[in-house]
């Protein structure tokens, strides 16, 4: 495609087209105007003036004959003014006034208005050219009048204005055209940025990310919501890739055991007891599959299903209740479950999952604190108006360099390779907090610097308490 | 008890068929939504057990008509999926129950006994069994004479065990009934709401009321 072509038919230059219309227009309406508030002016003054004085000449000659009229004209035309006067006899011979001749045009019995250029002699003796506007007729008696006003400067002002607004509207023009296509070029050049990393990602390399100049304007908004649309597809991407092989890695295990104690039950020579524990035995790992697999579609639909039923949700209660549900247990297990929850926490959302998610957090930590440790629940609300629910224990925590690894999907640290789950339970919450406009944040816990502990913050957006009433 | 069994997976309806009848109940199969509405309406069944994903018409439109046509008959509803907006979904076009694959059949036994003892339950004001004495209004609990100090979420639950006095209730019940979660907690943690119950009701008493069925949950009975 040639670039130069191309650029006239980006949306800037049209719209520098455009603009370069409305100079145009608005300089000839501007010249319109200017010749309707000089030139039209002067010219209806002429008239007025020349018709008035041709009248009253035409009165001292029907009064005084033509001698009068001669006088007149000679004291009118020796006046200091812009009325200019000639007196001819009936076939055109001047008989006196500001012109050797009479202009050429032919003079008819009734009155008549004339527009004229003119040169003449001035009573210094210098040579005079102008242009005069006035009227001429023929008097009683056939002797010739004209009078008309010299027009002089003004319409020589009036002209130079005129060529100036011209000029204007063509530098106008041009000026339009030439930004119109720098524009034009500079759009180019970021939309092709654009179009290029669109490209590189539809081929295949989803690492691509548009540039930004970080100059904040709508292109480096554009590129930003281009780039975080592309993180979110690479993360989805990069899921579906990992979920299977970890689908079948997790599954693989368990079905292996699974078929392998039917197997051994089979070939034995028959026991009911033994039978009958290995059938039980079967039970629990098709429970745990099972498990599993509901862990995974609920997974799935918390994250393709936009359209869960959300309603306020008084969190202080239900983490009060979470707490009191899971204290006896932990108590049993050796270990301290301590919840500090502030009043009034109000959040919009879906109850089943905001407790599931909150559960999740809670059995991770008594799974990963050794007996004799402490799980802390605090749930307070932010100077920034969110509601932040920490779930902290003393327990060995998680490297930071892991942290953002443990919320993916199926992703168990080698040291907690050895305890039940399937991987899922921060992917859920992390998930879960999505949904809500929230998100979930791994820090250190309650420890020290040999057992950091691990801190899951759940920061979900807090509605008004009074409103949700 | 008759069991109406709307189910269209023929596997599925003879596995839980044999074992309803195991359990005693007469059951009857209905494969599509639209067969098992009419056969409810004719009548006669004690307990419907309903599959939401049916062929013809799906369970939920299959009991919203029902309660619009004045069938109270107690139904349980099945999913493939436990997930919340189905279940409301399902409680609100009229099923008393809903449980979510995978199930354990124990699970589903227990489920429709329930329905059926809980029917005409739920208006008692005095919750007797044996010497357990349990006064709704004045939330107070006595057991031979002697008043027994309960917490309010204790009290719930043993409320609930003494609704079902006589049968099993598995843990999944006591969770979603007693606190009304319907997740599954990976610790033993309704195991020690009971343990705790058990010591407040059975210590001081010769005879325990409280018992654990191994493998599928709990009964209180005389």
């Amino acid at each position: 495609m040639r670039p130069s072509l191309a650029l006239l038919r980006t949306t800037t230059f049209r719209l520098a087209l455009v603009q370069a219309g409305i100079v145009l227009a608005f300089v000839v309406a501007l010249l319109v105007y200017i010749y309707v508030a000089t030139i039209g002016q002067l010219n209806a003054d002429s008239d007025v003036l020349a018709e008035q004085e041709y009248a009253a000449l035409e009165r001292a000659y029907g009064e005084g004959g033509i001698r009068r009229l001669n006088q007149e004209v000679v004291e009118r035309a020796a006046r200091q003014g812009p009325l200019l006067y000639v007196l001819a006899e009936s076939n055109g011979a001047v008989i006196t006034g500001d012109f050797q001749q009479l202009p050429a045009v032919p003079v008819g019995d009734a009155v008549q208005r004339l527009d004229f250029n003119f040169e003449r002699t001035d009573e210094s003796g210098a040579d005079q050219s102008g242009r005069a506007r006035g009227q001429v007729g023929r008097l009683l008696n056939g002797p010739i009048l004209l009078v008309a006003r010299d027009l002089g400067d003004s319409a020589l002002i009036t002209g130079r204005i005129t060529r100036a607004l011209w000029t204007v509207a063509l530098l106008g023009l041009l000026t339009s055209v030439a930004s119109g296509l720098i524009g034009a070029w500079l759009a180019s050049r970021r939309v092709e940025a654009l179009t290029n990393t669109t490209r590189d990602v539809m081929s295949g390399d989803l690492t691509r990310r548009a540039p930004v100049r970080g100059e904040g304007d709508e292109w480096d908004e554009l590129a930003l919501a281009i780039n975080a649309m592309l993180d979110r597809l690479e993360r989805l991407m990069h899921i579906s890739r990992t979920a299977g092989d970890a689908i079948a890695h997790d599954l693989r295990s368990p079905l292996t055991r699974f078929r392998h104690r039917l197997e051994s039950a089979l070939d034995a020579p028959a026991d009911v007891e033994a039978d009958r524990e290995a059938l039980r035995k079967a039970l629990e790992e098709a429970d745990r599959l099972l498990d599993m697999f509901a862990a995974v579609l609920r997974l799935a639909r918390v994250e393709s299903n936009p359209d869960w039923r959300f309603e306020p949700i008084d969190a202080t209660e239900a983490l009060r209740e979470l707490v009191e549900f899971y204290e006896p247990a932990a108590e049993e297990q050796g270990r301290t479950l301590r919840g500090e929850i502030s009043d009034g926490l109000v959040l919009s959302g879906e109850h089943g999952l905001f407790a599931q998610a909150v559960s999740n957090l809670i059995e991770n930590a008594l799974k990963y604190t050794p007996e004799g440790g402490h799980v802390e629940v605090r749930a307070v609300r932010r100077p920034d108006g969110r509601i932040e629910i920490a779930v902290s224990d003393d327990g060995p925590g998680i490297p930071p360099a892991d942290r953002e690894r443990v919320l993916e999907r199926f992703v168990r640290l080698e040291s907690a390779r050895s305890s039940p789950g399937a991987g899922l339970g921060l992917s859920l919450v992390a998930a879960v907090a999505r949904l809500h406009r929230g998100g979930l944040h791994l820090r250190d816990g309650l420890g020290d610097d040999t057992h950091r502990g691990l801190c899951a913050a759940l920061v979900l957006p807090a509605i008004d308490a009074a409103a949700a009433r | 008890m008759r069991v109406l069994l709307v189910e269209d997976d023929a596997d599925m309806a003879a596995s839980l068929k044999a074992s309803l009848t195991a359990d005693e109940h007469d059951v009857e199969i209905a494969a599509d939504g639209e067969l098992g509405e009419s056969m409810a309406l004719s009548g006669g069944y004690d307990v419907i057990v309903l599959d939401r994903m049916l062929p013809k018409k799906i369970g939920t439109a299959v009991i919203k008509d029902l309660r619009d046509q004045g069938l109270s008959t107690p139904v349980l509803m099945l999913s493939a999926l436990h997930d919340e907006d189905h279940r409301v979904e399902g409680l609100e076009a009229g099923a008393n129950d809903y449980l979510g694959k995978p199930y354990s059949t124990r699970e589903l036994l227990a489920r429709v006994k329930a329905l059926w003892n809980g029917r005409d339950r739920d208006a008692q004001t005095r919750l007797q069994v044996g010497d357990l004495e349990m006064d709704l209004l004045a939330r107070t609990v006595k057991r031979g004479g002697k008043k027994l100090d309960l917490q309010p979420r204790e009290f719930r639950l043993l409320e609930y065990l003494m609704r079902n006095a006589g049968q099993t209730v598995t843990r999944k019940m006591l969770l979603e009934n007693v606190w009304d979660y319907h997740f599954d907690p990976q610790t033993n943690v309704i195991d020690v709401h009971i343990s705790r119950l058990r010591s407040k009701i059975d210590r001081d008493f010769a005879q325990s009321l409280l018992h654990t069925v191994r493998g599928s949950g709990y009964r209180l009975e005389a």
